[in-house]
């Protein structure tokens, strides 16, 4: 019997472990056709954007207006910086809302204090239900400054309370902590410029940590040292760099991050806004934007401009990086499930039948078959099927083509934007994309796995980010 | 089991792309910053023989020798920044020592290529050279939309009939991108434009009127009256939203008398403009109609139409006061909000 049953072992380990290493090429393979993509893409971006005088067409006084949306929920150490650097954006028509979400700490008392804040009343329309607004306030100092107090709903609440108060044909949404770079507007606002189609545009999201910040300005980007922040900065560049613009050539985006995406306020409002009950409300917008845009056959491109930059601040504690890591896998879930009507349904073009199944198969599954294959590889070395050469063997081969591809990522920004100037900039980050498969990646895949899970079980909590602040460069004392 | 052959073969490749990626990234660090170092060098002595020639007046057969063997990106970027800087007879002699060292024949002969890339580079080059050239008006019915948009960019700064003439018919652009070109490059062309602009309004509709009215709208003036009142009554809602617009630009009392018509428009977006017209034209007299607005069924004619009789002073506070009172609670409703406005806010709501 036991003889049996380490055969029926030996089986499975070894079927498991080809079905997982087909996988694992097969997702390379999909990723370098999404590398490919962005350099064709990032190609002809860059020679669209030489030498183009952005003061000039893209500070028109023609230009839509923009209201920034800046929820913020207990950002009393960032806050003032970072309202700074939006006011100071260079784009002729902005508005800026923040919208504090029943903040527990001294936000609020930050903002009247520093911003000259008057209670104010105004007429709005409510086409989305939301939390109770306690108070209105506007700067005397800065007269396209906004500030709405409201009960606590989550970050979706904020932003639907945003909408209701906006002003401008277009909004920002973004957190109260990223810092968006001055023309990082004039930037992002082109594809709406150039195409009527558009209904949402998003940006690249930088890694701050490490880097010098001055008055809510990234003055020099730095590779963090810390070693967490430094993966991310690595997952960061791939992510966007070769994942959403590859995916501008490939049939378009789904996602754009919350961070920094800037939306048609009327589409946005039409699909009834930010959904509350769920903790991917980004990606779910952009998701119901493009399924009603096939439902409605209206306007519904969703495009990915990589030259405006964010930067945001990542965690450097495995704790709170693993609550993220959970929860936006919990988003993904959510919005796949939610939105599953379209996976492989030719009504829904090529997001129904390219896009989403890849999000299915490849963002969402890929934990559960990482996974399996560490889990099957360990089994194989404990039972004997597999020698300590084979495994290291597989494990490589598995993860090797990954890394490569990471590294051309490295390239990809070397040859675009380069902001990582320096040699030891340089050898960081070379160094965190190496190490990335030593440990870091599968420590994800727990943390993925853990959200799917919390997913199956209903969960929908957010978890707290703990944010250091910008005043100081952020990560400075590690670096000296 | 896997076959270990297979797996060797995989990773011999892997390990391949990964040395390739690694030598390309290291090596393109190092030309990064040898190249830095080199194009910083010439690039500051570049900008002072340019200085010299463009602050001296006299030419200096080196610094032209100099500036013309220079890397063509460098030649570039020292030309763009200083053309920033100057204006008047300055730039006329930046263009004089550009012409000089091949710059703008380098950037003709861009507008030339078949590359669409290249032509917009040539032209963004002329463009911000502001060197009035015939092979940009040209690029101006180019096949890609990019191009012509740089084209109308340049043309902003070229405001002759002929040009002007060509930009009006651009209106009708099916690619938005040149559309808004256009349109901007008309706006900063600035009066010269009124004359022609009204004369193409008065016989186009559609798209070209829509774009135009919008230019229309940003300039504003009484010129535009007798085009806007025409265009008020199109079939297109864009075409009537932005006529309507241009009505309350013009703030004259022809284009009052049409506004309080336009309150009864069939399009929501119309009726809101009509009134916000009117409220910042303070037009009393149509304080009955926009109070008859307060009932409207659309949310944003109420809350327009509310912010005008505010506007419009005490009769339009009589109008406001009565509304509360009324038998329409979404009438009361705004009326009182519109009431509770703190000054400052209904002005900068208006």
């Amino acid at each position: 019997m036991s003889e049996f049953l380490a055969t029926a072992i030996n089986q499975v380990l070894i079927k498991g472990q080809f079905v997982v290493l087909v996988y694992f090429l097969a997702v390379n393979g999909w990723y370098l056709v999404l590398l490919v993509s962005s350099l064709i893409e990032m190609r002809r971006h860059m020679l669209l954007i030489a030498d183009e005088s952005r003061h000039l067409l893209l500070s028109s006084t023609l230009s839509p207006r923009i209201s920034i949306l800046a929820p913020a929920f207990n950002e009393e150490a960032t806050i003032e910086v970072s309202l700074r650097a939006l006011l100071a954006l260079q784009y002729p028509s902005l508005e800026v809302i923040v919208i504090n979400d029943g903040s527990k700490d001294r936000t609020v008392e930050v903002l009247k204090e520093r911003f000259d804040l008057v209670p104010v009343k105004t007429i709005y329309q409510q086409r989305v239900k939301t939390k109770q607004v306690r108070d209105l306030y506007r700067s005397a100092s800065y007269p396209s400054l906004v500030v709405v107090d409201k009960e606590n709903g989550g970050k979706a609440d904020a932003l639907n309370v945003g909408l209701s108060f906006a002003q401008g044909e277009l909004v920002c949404a973004m957190d109260a902590d990223t810092l968006i770079e001055p023309d990082g507007l004039q930037r992002m606002v082109r594809p709406f410029l150039y195409a009527t189609d558009v209904v949402a545009t998003g940006g690249t999201i930088r890694v701050v940590n490490g880097s010098e910040v001055k008055l809510g300005r990234v003055v020099r980007a730095r590779v963090p040292v810390n070693a967490l922040a430094g993966m991310q900065v690595v997952e960061y560049l791939r992510a966007f760099l070769f994942g959403r613009l590859g995916w501008n050539r490939l049939g378009g985006n789904i996602i754009i991050s919350g961070a920094f995406g800037l939306f048609r306020r009327e589409s946005v409002l039409s699909s009834g806004g930010y959904l509350h009950d769920t903790v991917g409300e980004d990606m779910e917008l952009v998701l119901r934007l493009r399924r009603l845009s096939y439902e409605r056959e209206g306007p519904g491109r969703i495009a990915f401009v990589p030259d405006p930059v964010a930067w945001t601040e990542v965690p450097e504690s495995m704790r709170v990086l693993g609550r993220q890591r959970d929860r936006w896998h919990r988003g993904l879930a959510d919005c796949l499930w939610r939105h599953r009507g379209m996976l492989f349904n030719p009504r829904y073009g090529v997001t129904g039948v390219f896009v989403f199944p890849y999000y299915v198969f490849v963002e969402l599954l890929a934990p559960v078959i990482e996974a399996v294959g560490l889990i099957s590889l360990a089994l194989g070395l404990a039972f004997h099927v597999v020698d300590w050469s084979f495994a290291g063997l597989f494990y490589l081969t598995a993860y090797g083509l990954g890394t490569a591809l990471t590294a051309f990522t490295l390239i990809l920004e070397d040859v675009s934007f380069h902001r990582y100037d320096s040699f030891r900039d340089r050898a960081l980050l070379f160094w965190w994309a190496m190490l990335e498969n030593l440990g870091y990646r599968q420590v994800t895949v727990y943390w993925r796995l853990r959200g799917l899970w919390k997913f199956l079980r209903g969960r929908k909590d957010w978890g707290a980010m703990e944010r250091k602040g910008f005043q100081k460069p952020v990560g400075i004392a590690e670096t000296n | 089991m896997v076959d270990r052959h297979f797996l060797n073969i995989v990773m011999l490749v892997e390990i391949a792309l990964l040395v390739l990626a690694v030598a390309v990234f290291f090596a393109h660090g190092l030309w990064l910053f040898l190249n830095h170092r080199r194009v910083m060098r010439l690039t500051e002595t570049a900008r002072q023989s340019l200085a010299r020639l463009v602050t001296r007046g006299t030419i200096n057969l080196e610094d032209i020798e100099l500036l013309r063997q220079l890397r063509h990106d460098v030649q570039v970027t020292v030309f763009l920044e200083t053309s920033r800087n100057l204006t008047g007879s300055g730039k006329e002699r930046l263009r004089f020592v550009a012409h000089e060292v091949l710059l703008i024949e380098r950037a003709r002969k861009l507008c030339e290529s078949r590359l669409w890339t290249r032509r917009l580079r040539g032209e963004r080059l002329l463009s911000r050279m502001d060197v009035a050239d015939p092979i940009v008006v040209k690029l101006l019915s180019d096949e890609n939309a990019a191009v012509r948009a740089q084209a109308a960019e340049w043309a902003a700064a070229q405001p002759s009939p002929p040009i002007i003439a060509t930009m009006l018919t651009m209106l009708a652009d099916p690619a938005t991108q040149a559309r808004f070109a256009v349109q901007d490059a008309l706006l900063r062309m600035g009066s010269i434009v009124t004359e022609p602009l009204a004369a193409f309004l008065e016989t186009h509709t559609g798209l070209p009127a829509e774009s135009g009215l919008r230019v229309a709208g940003a300039i504003g003036g009484s010129r535009f009256l007798l085009a806007a009142n025409r265009l008020s009554a199109n079939e297109n809602v864009g075409v009537r939203v932005a006529a309507t617009n241009v009505l309350a630009a013009i703030g004259d009392v022809s284009s009052a008398d049409r506004l309080a018509t336009l309150l009864k428009d069939p399009d929501s977006g119309v009726r809101a403009a009509a009134a916000r017209g009117l409220g910042r034209m303070q037009h009393w007299q149509s304080g009955s109609q926009l109070a008859e607005c307060l009932r409207d069924s659309s949310w944003q004619v109420r809350r327009e139409a509310g912010l005008a009789l505010r506007a419009i002073g005490a009769p339009g506070a009589l109008f406001l006061r009565r509304a509360i009172k009324g038998d329409d609670r979404f009438a009361s409703d705004m009326a009182q909000q519109v009431l509770d406005l703190p000054e400052a806010a209904a002005t900068a709501a208006g």
